[in-house]
């Protein structure tokens, strides 16, 4: 009796050994086609997020929440490429002096997200914690606008032809409304500032020439709602190195409507 | 207190309260939504996720054959800056603000949707003919406010094309 019933239990496992796999491999099928089908529905795909960060009054309140004094002792590491006072003594690389604090917090989130791409402020911005992007925020953005003149800055930057000067001064003050260009002086100052919107009076032609250049080829994509995008593919060439000058030239500094070529 | 007094105010409640519902239709019933536990639009968390993320902006057509616009507007753009619809067919328009109150109007028609921010204004569209139209924002919303404009294409039914969601609504570049 015994003989015979340890064989059985033992094909009785067995069968149990093909069968458990068997419902598995049948289970993961089913899964497989439901999800395919799942997908088949939201054909749309993933959206598509230009930036993780939201102006919630969170943000807005982490973004003001750094030490200045912090900051300047940190901000000696950033001082190769945006310069000793927030002034860039590279033509390529942004002026941080007296940026609004939420635009510099936006972008070194969007570089640690990776939603903007540069090869030097991807690492940098990941190296950061929460506090050292805080107080570097806070210092650059208490900088004033115009530093030490034996800084060796390269801001102002003289030339702009005069119908250049006329485009500009035009699109900054009017925009253009038969395109839909608003104009810029009404979110990037000094008429009107938008929530994050960086100020644009100091800011060195050929970095804001190669940005307009991203925004118009959606390289750079990391604008929220793509107002950017819009506006600089509405933009001709031409036009965008008109303002791209008429700013670096630091023109910007009062509103363009009001002495159009005065000098700072 | 006289019936004259309770009148008057019950007359006020009763007039104060239709202006709900005259509204109703208009937006997104917020009503409806509070119903079916849907959360208010954050006019500041749009891009993050939801209906209004900029890959569902534009034109999109159902399998069942209706039409739908999604749209943004905010200072001092109206996003997608050029939107495709098909001529002679109701499109369902869907707008919502990022920021300031706007109005979504089409010159030479007579729409013109009062856009705010945290609800989303629905109406229907048809255009019986093909053309482009100019769109404006006729509510002060800012200093740019002027030049917020923008182009509605309607083209032919037949020539409506079956648009992928990365093409929807971009007609600027054509």
């Amino acid at each position: 009796m015994r003989r015979s019933r340890e064989p059985k239990r033992i094909r009785n496992i067995g069968w149990l050994r093909l069968k458990a796999p068997a419902a598995l491999t049948a289970a993961l099928l089913v899964a497989s086609a439901a999800t395919s089908l799942l997908y088949e529905v939201n054909a749309a795909g993933p959206d598509r997020i230009p930036s993780y960060v939201a102006f919630t009054p969170e943000t807005i309140a982490a973004a003001a929440s750094g030490n200045t004094f912090r900051g300047m002792l940190l901000a000696r590491r950033c001082e190769h490429c945006h310069g000793a006072e927030g002034f860039s003594p590279l033509g390529s690389t942004p002026n941080l002096a007296a940026m609004n604090n939420l635009a510099l917090w936006k972008q070194l989130e969007d570089f640690r997200d990776r939603k903007r791409k540069s090869g030097a402020m991807v690492p940098i911005a990941e190296s950061l914690s929460g506090r050292d992007q805080a107080d570097l925020v806070a210092y650059y953005s208490s900088l004033p606008v115009f530093s030490d003149p034996q800084d060796n800055r390269i801001f102002p930057q003289p030339q702009i032809a005069s119908a250049h000067l006329e485009t500009a001064s035009r699109l900054i003050t009017f925009g253009d409304g038969t395109r839909g260009i608003p104009p810029c002086q009404a979110c990037h100052g000094p008429v009107a500032y938008k929530t994050g919107v960086p100020s644009l009076a100091t800011q060195n032609a050929d970095y804001l020439l190669n940005q307009l250049d991203a925004f118009a080829r959606g390289s750079r994509a990391n604008d929220i709602n793509e107002p950017m995008r819009t506006i600089a593919a509405l933009l001709s060439e031409d036009e965008r190195r008109a303002l791209a000058e008429y700013y670096g030239a630091g023109l910007g500094l009062q509103p363009a409507g009001s002495s159009p070529g005065a000098t700072p | 207190m006289n019936w004259k007094k309770i009148r008057t105010v019950l007359l006020t409640a009763l007039f104060l309260s239709l202006i709900p519902v005259t509204r109703y239709y208009q937006i997104d019933q917020p009503i409806l939504r509070s119903l079916e536990g849907r959360r208010p639009l954050n006019p500041v968390e749009l891009h993050l996720a939801g209906e209004f993320v900029e890959s569902n902006l534009g034109t999109e057509i159902d399998s069942n054959g209706s039409v739908t616009l999604r749209m943004l507007a905010q200072q001092y753009l109206f996003i997608p800056h050029c939107v495709l619809i098909p001529a002679g067919v109701p499109v369902h328009l869907r707008i919502t603000s990022a920021d300031a109150v706007h109005s979504f109007a089409i010159e030479g028609t007579g729409y013109n949707v009062k856009v705010l921010p945290g609800t989303v204004s629905q109406t229907q569209l048809q255009f019986p003919d093909a053309g482009v139209y100019k769109t404006a924002c006729r509510e002060f919303c800012g200093a740019g406010h002027y030049a917020m404009r923008s182009v509605v294409k309607v083209v032919p039914r037949e020539q409506f094309p079956a648009l992928r969601p990365e093409e929807r609504g971009n007609c600027a570049a054509e």
